[in-house]
């Protein structure tokens, strides 16, 4: 039995739409260990959802098509497996928390309903037990459980969140894939949801997938981080390796964007330019428009995953240089 | 909903007075003289003012007279009453029909969007609610009575003779609903709570039944209610070419007939049993979705 | 690398002035023309107002439509009368093709009129809401109440059997579903963020509603109006089939199928070819009010 709970290996995934070719993921590779989290870093349209739906099989079709590479969920092919397979596998050992909890819980089912169907659907359980076993998730969660009888609408922003990782958790997953989890709730509230999650996640001993865009998340929730660009992971390693000893241009801008609380009044400094049209990738790396440190041969050649230390892995030709290092590393 | 169907009545009431024509000429023979007419009238209230006669002709409908025919010299109510259930049965059976026919179309072409099916789906409903009814009646009476001869071709009788008006009625109302199922589930199987559903393992039937149609029926009873008064006015026009005696060819032979208070009673009970079937409607939309009923148990 | 930063910088805002150059007129035509049944809708629209508009100077009315000839009754299809002959001798084909002009004339004038009547007054109701909203919801519930065909019988029964008291029903309802549609759709935008910034800018309440609600609520009542003029073609000929719109000698079409309903057994094809005429017309405007739907709907079904 290998020590990943999740293994992928060149995924590529493409979305047919009339206007043209949508090339979401393009060839990324990434693993999770069991018990350990990972934070999927980029930006808006780098392909991070798709590559959650994917891991599920969930990628609507049409337009979306997996085009090749394979997903090993605990040495299972995730895109191998038949309907039932799949069925069995959704929710069961692998369970996704969506981004906006406003739309995530259907209207007209309660919610005591919604969370004993995820327990009637991998457990022989009579459904008067799974509606008890549902009003123990609420609980679990922090919500109260005669709460289990009202409807969606009747419930706050973070405790639709609650209520939507409280399905997630019911049938105690391996892996948990968090999309944006708090992206659409209050700053008080984030926190708090963020908490809840760290616990259940301590305490079910699960392995965790949290894509977002919020570094700081990140850096408190997370054992490693994968940096995606234009559905390719450029860097990849642990928290640690990633935050203090970055190697990727794009991390670089990513963290140079941030505002620093100790310099106020500095000027912002975003990364130049936007990020490549999906239906139209360049020929090269995909990051070289906006490189600083972008050569000729950046534009001809695309860079593969290179281990650099550990478990510290990026994807730039500027590592053929033994001596290259980012600024940001020069200064301290 | 009350005052609606008072401001309606009083409407009606106030129109077919006006074109109504002169009671005591029918009544009466023809060579009765001016003073027997003028009695006449004052007899039966004629020269009350129209408010009065408005408030009396109102009480009536609570006692159950609204006057008799001119034509038939029967009780307006009664003869009423005593067609509603034919028309009843019609509506009823092609709203089955209906139902039957256009949700599961519906379903089937939403789930296959963009193909042959959602093409062939999409093409019949198209033709079917292009048609008027009264043609598709003919029509239908043209093939299966005259050319087949497997059914009659009009009156009633026995369960033979609803097939045909009820597949008029049955057949545009189903075009209907299955556009609306359509477009419903369409945007229902988009919405987020779907990919939850299935992100939990659920199979691809209760996918669809359990949490899409559920969701889609909400604005498709609105839809269907909505349209409701179409299904009377198509029973109208079945009942007229099948000859089934029901409250809608009642209307249109009085109305030939200048039987103005049959006509008058029978629009001013259509349009109350409007109003009851919308109440209905508006309750079977507050089962349907738990955000309406909350409003109203909080209200009761 | 400068430069290469500037490079990037104009290709991207070059593109984005050429993307904007469609208005969205254009663009709506744009994707009306790829939908085939639009297209198809469109051209027989255009080709039936032409017949419409020409029939008065190819058939004339007293010999052609009206004349009786006992001797070529009942004829079947044939050649010389493509769509068969009545029971009066007269020519199926010509009365069909003579009857277009009824119909699009009750069906784009009540439409017309309805559409005036009721987006003025929905308007109004949704914009200052009040006691303007609660007098034309009332109206609106009252025919609402009554159905389509009972306001008609009133009507007519008031003011004769023509086509101008059909018009006038039927503008009732089409005005309803319009005042509906309008007001819905102003209370909708007028509560959108974006008319709070055009105030917040300082433009007055006339400029308002000229320049953001009004081109805002065009989309919808776009597509109902060709809806409409469907429903109210389906509608006149319905009436005039029961006796209580149009009525013969007028070669209405729902009055030559009244008129015809009592020949099917002998004659079927008289009872035929006036109500395919109904349901191509009503099927070209349905075709071309879906397209319509589907091309002003910036998030295409697809």
């Amino acid at each position: 039995m290998s020590d990943n709970i999740l293994e992928i290996k060149d995924l590529v995934v493409h979305y047919e739409t009339d206007d043209g070719c949508v090339n979401a993921v393009n060839g990324l590779s990434f693993s999770i260990g069991r018990k350990k989290t990972l934070g999927l870093v980029g930006e808006t349209g780098a392909g991070k959802t798709t590559t959650a739906l994917s891991i599920l099989n969930l990628v609507p079709d049409p337009p979306g098509k997996i085009k090749s590479g394979s997903i090993l969920l605990d040495g299972r092919d995730v895109l191998q497996m038949t309907d039932k397979e799949l069925e069995e596998m959704r929710g069961n050992d692998v369970a996704m928390i969506f981004q906006d909890p406003m739309t995530a819980l259907n209207p007209v089912m309660t919610v005591g309903d919604q969370i004993a169907e995820s327990i009637e659907l991998h457990q022989h359980v009579s459904s008067k037990e799974a509606f008890e076993k549902a009003k123990e998730m609420l609980k679990m969660v922090g919500i109260a459980e005669s709460r289990a009888y009202d409807y969606p609408h009747q419930f706050s922003g973070g405790m639709r969140q609650r209520v939507v990782i409280a399905i997630a958790l019911t049938c105690k997953p391996k892996l948990l894939l968090s999309d944006e989890p708090t992206t659409a709730l209050d700053v008080t509230i984030q926190a708090q949801v963020l908490e809840l999650m760290k616990e259940l996640i301590r305490s079910q001993q699960m392995s965790m997938l949290l894509i977002t865009h919020d570094l700081g998340v990140v850096a408190e929730t997370c054992d490693d981080v994968a940096v995606m660009y234009a559905g390719k992971i450029v860097e990849i390693g642990t928290a640690d390796e990633v935050f203090n000893h970055t190697l990727h241009p794009y991390t670089e801008g990513l963290f140079n964007s941030l505002p620093n609380l100790r310099e106020r009044g500095e000027e912002l400094i975003p990364i130049k330019g936007l990020m490549p049209d999906p239906m139209n990738l360049p020929e090269g790396c995909a990051f070289a428009p906006r490189c600083p440190y972008a050569t000729e041969a950046c534009e001809k050649t695309q860079p593969e995953l290179t281990l650099m230390g550990g478990t510290h892995c990026v994807a730039c030709l500027a590592y053929r240089d033994a001596q290259f290092s980012l600024r940001r590393n020069h200064n301290g | 909903m009350i005052p609606t169907i008072l401001l309606t009545s009083l409407l009606i009431f106030w129109a077919m007075d006006l074109t109504g024509g002169d009671p005591v000429q029918t009544i009466l023979p023809e060579n009765a003289t001016v003073e027997q007419q003028e009695a006449l009238r004052e007899s039966m209230g004629l020269n009350r003012p129209f408010f009065i006669r408005y408030f009396d002709y109102m009480l009536g409908i609570v006692t159950g007279d609204m006057g008799t025919s001119y034509v038939t010299k029967l009780d307006v109510f009664d003869t009423f009453m005593h067609r509603l259930p034919m028309t009843l049965a019609l509506g009823g059976t092609a709203l089955l029909i209906s139902v039957i026919i256009s949700i599961p179309l519906g379903i089937w072409t939403a789930l296959n969007q963009n193909t042959w099916k959602d093409t062939l789906g999409m093409v019949l409903a198209l033709f079917g609610v292009s048609m008027p009814n009264f043609w598709l009646g003919l029509m239908l009476m043209l093939l299966f009575s005259l050319q087949l001869h497997w059914l009659p071709s009009g009156g009633s009788g026995g369960i033979q003779y609803l097939v045909l008006p009820a597949m008029t009625v049955g057949l545009g109302l189903a075009a209907l609903i299955t556009r609306t199922t359509r477009s419903a589930m369409l945007d229902v199987i988009r919405q987020d709570y779907i990919t939850t559903a299935k992100a939990k393992g659920a199979s691809h039937h209760r996918v669809i039944y359990t949490h899409a149609l559920r969701n889609a029926m909400i604005p498709i009873v609105t839809a269907v209610g909505m349209q409701f008064s179409l299904v009377m006015t198509g029973s109208a026009l079945a009942e007229t070419v099948f000859s089934w005696p029901g409250i809608g060819l009642l209307i249109v032979n009085s109305i030939s007939k200048r039987d103005t208070p049959m006509v008058t009673g029978s629009i001013i009970l259509c349009c109350i049993l409007m109003a009851l079937i919308n109440l209905l409607t508006d309750i079977i939309y507050a089962y349907c979705d738990p955000r309406i009923k909350a409003q109203y148990s909080s209200k009761g | 690398m400068e430069n290469k930063m500037e490079n990037s910088h104009e290709i991207t805002s070059a593109e984005l002035k050429q993307a904007k150059g469609r208005s969205l007129a254009q663009e709506t035509w744009r994707r009306m023309l790829k939908n085939k049944g639009a297209v198809i809708g469109m051209i027989f629209m255009i080709l039936l107002i032409i017949v419409a508009l020409l029939a008065e100077f190819i058939y004339n009315y007293d010999t052609d439509i009206v004349a009786q000839s006992a001797s070529s009754s009942f004829s079947a299809p044939s050649a010389a009368h493509i769509f068969g002959t009545d029971q009066f001798g007269r020519d199926i084909f010509a009365r069909v093709l003579y009857g277009a002009r009824y119909s699009l004339l009750i069906g784009c004038g009540s439409v017309a009129f309805g559409l005036l009547v009721g987006l003025l007054l929905g308007s109004l109701a949704g914009f200052y809401g009040g006691f303007i909203d609660n007098l034309v919801m009332r109206a609106n519930d009252i025919l609402y109440a009554i159905p389509n065909i009972l306001i008609a019988v009133v009507i007519v029964s008031l003011l004769g059997t023509t086509p101008l008291s059909l018009l006038l029903a039927l503008s009732i309802s089409a005005a309803s579903s319009f005042a509906r549609i309008a007001r819905a759709a102003v209370m909708q935008i007028r509560g959108q963020e974006y008319i709070e910034s055009a105030y917040a800018m300082g433009l007055p309440t006339w400029k308002v509603i000229l320049r953001h609600i009004i081109p805002n609520c065009l989309s919808p009542i776009i597509v109902q109006v060709t809806l409409a003029i469907g429903s109210n073609i389906i509608a006149a000929s319905s009436l005039s089939f029961l006796g209580v719109g149009v009525a013969p000698p007028m070669p209405e079409w729902g009055a030559m199928l009244s008129d015809s309903r009592q020949y099917i057994r002998s004659a079927p094809w008289m009872c035929i070819f006036p109500g395919l005429a109904i349901v191509v017309t009503v099927l070209a405007l349905n075709l071309m009010g879906d397209g319509l739907r589907d091309a002003l709907d910036p998030k295409l079904k697809k």
